[in-house]
């Protein structure tokens, strides 16, 4: 792989999260929210409030403000949070490592499941097993989260009482109880991924054999299992990874209402908190870091996918 | 001499909704050692299914009759596991294109020394070493480098080098080979050829080669065997069926073969008829420059499909144009359509036209554009009488326009039913359908016609029938035509000056005349000399 490759992928990124940072600042300006009115209450004097902007430096010009902000935000300081007055950024931080342990969780129970259910309803297509795998991700697809998530508490955790049914405990603090708690969101996430990813990696793969260079590696004599896994798959798996990339993405800011329901402190439910107090940093911080986790993972899928296709980087 | 490959009495019938449909009829035919047998037919005549049967690669569908023997084994009763021992060991293919034939993911060698490893048991490293020495075998020049690289980075006629090799490597009794040089360009094509003969000879492995072409099939055959219809209808040697065909559908077929002594016009206009369109200096750039490339002042890494192109056309002459893939032909006729934005200077019938806006409705009129595929030139979703309809809303007469009949009589000029107006593209065949295209183009009476291709899907008597209306058409209304195409023999039949184009330039404007003798840019002397002769043939 050249390094201009990566390195256009790289400006790439850092452009995209310029982008995301103006857009996410215009939008908290825009929010009726007076942060000064926010902090000191509605029945703050004119004079203390005024005192108060000029101190947060809000008085400034609007571009002025963003180029503090951005500056902070490169430093790595995020503000300080109008509700707690900590420092946003390690707060928000500690949330995303919450979120990225149920997603990485769930993503590693859903391959460990898509691809092989994927793969089976290719190769026995039209058959009772592709029919099967048909029905499962087709409802797995269609059912909103939250009706998942109480199907999964109302079984393991309430009749079978196998399971917590809310809560959070760090892995740190005590292993077993750590994933005790985690284990009814990740399954909650893992049905709705492993539906559509496997229904994706089933018609690539169809797609991949009937190509000719399948059908030429079948008539070289090869067995029907290194035409499977070293040809087709290969390239079969090659959307995929895009599309896994791009889950990422749902599991960070779509997964909002999972940590709702099961009480998790990922970064989706702190933005919540953060969103209903007004509490515009936390906002900020919280948007931002989201978007930079999702472009750095687009950018790991691109550069995987180059790595398995090399014709990529040539476009 | 006894035969390796023996297939007696073989049908085979594929399962419909609407009951068996026969692909196959009682086809009997032998490949001895060391022989060359050409199966020759048009496309739905059978071939393939053949191919498909030999290697066993059947859908479920299928219903055989009959025995395929390769040496003493009878291919139609084989296990799974005797199939698998047999497949690329014994019985080797080479396919038709090997841009689509080969995995675009993994790299040349790999796919060259998997089969080494599977089939003779080599170590990784054995299998590499070896598979090295059989790329430089069958030509490569760096066959170290061409082991690591993909598909993509290597060009045509290298890959289909790897695909012979890999066809070669465990020295099989007997190859199919499925057009292997349709897919390819003609110099590379004869390149191919000339190492298919080499390797035939060494090797005297029996070669069933499946061939469209019956100028190439009677270079490279010892035998040929004429299919039509799933039925081998003539079978002899080479000289024998090309000399004296005794069938009536080989006849057929040989006369449609393009020949360059048998000109199907009449001469051209001569040097005092006024240009229809000059064509002065005009290039064509493609790609714009890309952004990064910009802001770190990259070389700009633009590509040329035209350099500084000068050709005319005269009323009522047709202009070839031939090269290879890439050369620019497509490039310019697009250009002229206004498809492409164009640099230079371009006049029709004396006006200037600068670009796309001076394209306006009366040079469209003029100028109209045939495409290659009539597949994908006329809407799937559209009556023959919709797609007819609008040249006529657009160009036609008014009589034309409230006259229900017109779009009948359209069709009937190009030899199809008028009732064939309310029929979908899809429900006509390849010829039928292209010749919609043509009564499309000429339903505005065009003063020029560009035929990009045109015939270069069909196969060779539907071929020869379009040829036969265009050559009608323009003798009829004096149209002029610039007919683009890779076939020099078929051009050499209808064309009045041929324009040669490589790599973006136009070496050659002559007079067809001069092809034979006479001073040619080298690259136009190579490009006669690729051409498989139809010498053999005497219809």
């Amino acid at each position: 792989m050249s390094p201009a490759y990566i390195l256009k992928r790289i400006v790439l990124v850092g452009y995209t999260l310029l982008v995301v940072s103006l857009i996410v600042f215009a939008i908290t300006q825009i929010l009726p929210a007076d942060a000064a009115v926010m902090m000191l209450g509605e029945n703050a004097t004119a004079e203390a409030l005024a005192a108060l902007r000029a101190q947060m430096g809000l008085d400034a010009p609007i571009w002025a403000q963003y180029g503090h902000w951005l500056a902070g935000v490169l430093r790595g300081d995020f503000g300080v949070s109008m509700r707690t007055g900590q420092q946003v950024g390690p707060v928000m931080i500690e949330a995303l490592g919450r979120s990225l342990l149920l997603a990485l969780f769930s993503i590693v129970l859903m391959l460990m499941l898509a691809l092989p259910l994927g793969i089976i309803a290719a190769v026995r297509r039209g058959r009772i097993a592709d029919l099967v795998v048909s029905v499962i991700s087709y409802i797995g697809v269609s059912l909103p989260e939250f009706v998942t998530a109480t199907l999964v508490v109302l079984v393991l955790a309430d009749w079978l009482q196998w399971l917590p049914a809310t809560g959070y405990v760090p892995l740190t603090e005590n292993l077993l109880q750590g994933l005790r708690h985690l284990v009814l969101p990740v399954l909650t996430i893992s049905v709705i991924l492993i539906a559509h990813v496997s229904r994706m990696v089933r018609s690539e793969l169809v797609d991949v054999l009937h190509t000719d260079y399948i059908r030429a590696a079948r008539l070289k004599g090869l067995p029907g299992r290194t035409v499977l896994y070293k040809h087709a798959l290969r390239n079969a798996l090659l959307p995929t990874i895009t599309i896994v990339a791009l889950d990422i993405g749902y599991l960070l800011g779509g997964v909002i209402v999972v940590e709702e329901i099961f009480a998790l402190p990922g970064i989706g439910r702190q933005l919540i908190v953060a969103i209903q107090s007004r509490d515009l940093p936390s906002i900020q911080a919280g948007a931002l870091i989201m978007a930079a986790t999702y472009a750095v993972a687009s950018f790991l899928a691109d550069i995987a996918y180059a790595r398995l296709d090399r014709r990529i980087q040539y476009d | 001499m006894t035969p390796i490959l023996d297939i007696t009495g073989y049908c085979l019938d594929y399962a419909t909704p609407a009951g068996f449909t026969r692909a196959l009829d009682e086809v009997t035919l032998s490949v001895a050692k060391g022989e060359v047998l050409g199966l020759v037919g048009e496309s739905g005549s059978g071939k393939t299914s053949l191919a498909w049967a030999i290697m066993r690669h059947l859908p479920e569908s299928a219903r055989e009759a009959g025995r395929i023997s390769l040496v003493d084994k009878d291919l139609t009763t084989a296990s799974a596991a005797e199939i698998d021992a047999f497949r690329g060991r014994r019985i080797g293919m080479v396919f038709q294109d090997p841009s689509t034939s080969l995995n675009p993911t993994l790299p040349l060698g790999e796919q060259l020394a998997e089969v080494l490893e599977h089939h003779r048991g080599l170590t990784r490293k054995q299998a590499w070493a070896e598979g090295e020495a059989m790329l430089a075998r069958v030509g490569l020049k760096l066959p170290a480098q061409m082991m690591q690289r993909y598909p993509h980075e290597a060009s045509g006629g290298e890959k289909q080098r790897v695909v012979i090799a890999t066809a070669f490597a465990c020295q099989p009794e007997c190859i199919i080979f499925d057009e292997p040089t349709t897919a390819l360009d003609v110099i590379t094509a004869r390149q191919i050829l000339d190492l298919f003969g080499e390797l035939q000879a060494e090797t005297g492995v029996a070669s069933l080669y499946i061939s469209h072409d019956l100028a190439l099939v009677s270079r490279v055959a010892n035998r040929v065997a004429v299919i039509h219809r799933g039925r081998i209808v003539e079978q002899g040697r080479v000289q024998d069926v090309f000399a004296a065909p005794q069938d009536a559908y080989t006849r057929d077929l040989l006369a449609a073969v393009p020949r360059p002594d048998h000109r199907l016009v009449e001469a051209g206009p001569g040097m005092e008829v006024k240009a229809l369109v000059e064509v002065d200096k005009v290039s064509v750039r493609y790609g714009r420059k890309p952004f990064l490339s910009k802001l770190l002042r990259r070389e700009n890494t633009q590509f040329t499909g035209n350099r500084e192109v000068s050709l005319s056309v005269r009323e009522g002459e047709i202009l070839g144009i031939v090269g290879e893939s890439g050369s620019g032909k497509s490039t310019l006729a697009k250009a002229l359509t206004g498809l492409n934005p164009f640099e230079g200077e371009l006049r029709f019938a004396g006006r200037p036209i600068g670009g796309l806006k001076d394209m306006d409705r009366a040079y469209r009129r003029d100028v109209q554009i045939i495409f290659q595929h009539p597949d994908s030139s006329l809407n799937p979703r559209q009556r023959i009488r919709e797609i007819l309809s609008r040249p006529l809303a657009l160009y036609g007469t008014p009589e034309q326009r409230s006259d229900k009949t017109a779009i009948g009589a359209l069709l009937e000029q190009v030899r199809l039913p008028a009732g064939y107006a309310d029929r979908y593209p899809h429900q006509l065949s390849g010829g039928e359908k292209q010749r919609v295209a043509i009564a499309r183009a000429f339903a505005s009476r065009p003063k020029l016609v560009i035929c990009d291709e045109i015939t270069s899907a069909l196969d060779v008597s539907v071929q020869a029938s379009v040829i036969e209306l265009l050559v009608d058409f323009q003798k009829r209304f004096g149209t002029a035509y610039l007919f683009i195409t890779h076939d020099l023999n078929l051009v050499r039949q209808i064309a009045h000056r041929i324009a040669v184009m490589y790599r973006g330039d136009l070496v050659d404007l002559v007079d067809v005349a001069d092809l034979s003798g006479g001073a040619l840019h080298p690259y136009t002397r190579s490009l006669i000399d690729a051409i498989p002769a139809p010498a053999a043939i005497r219809a």
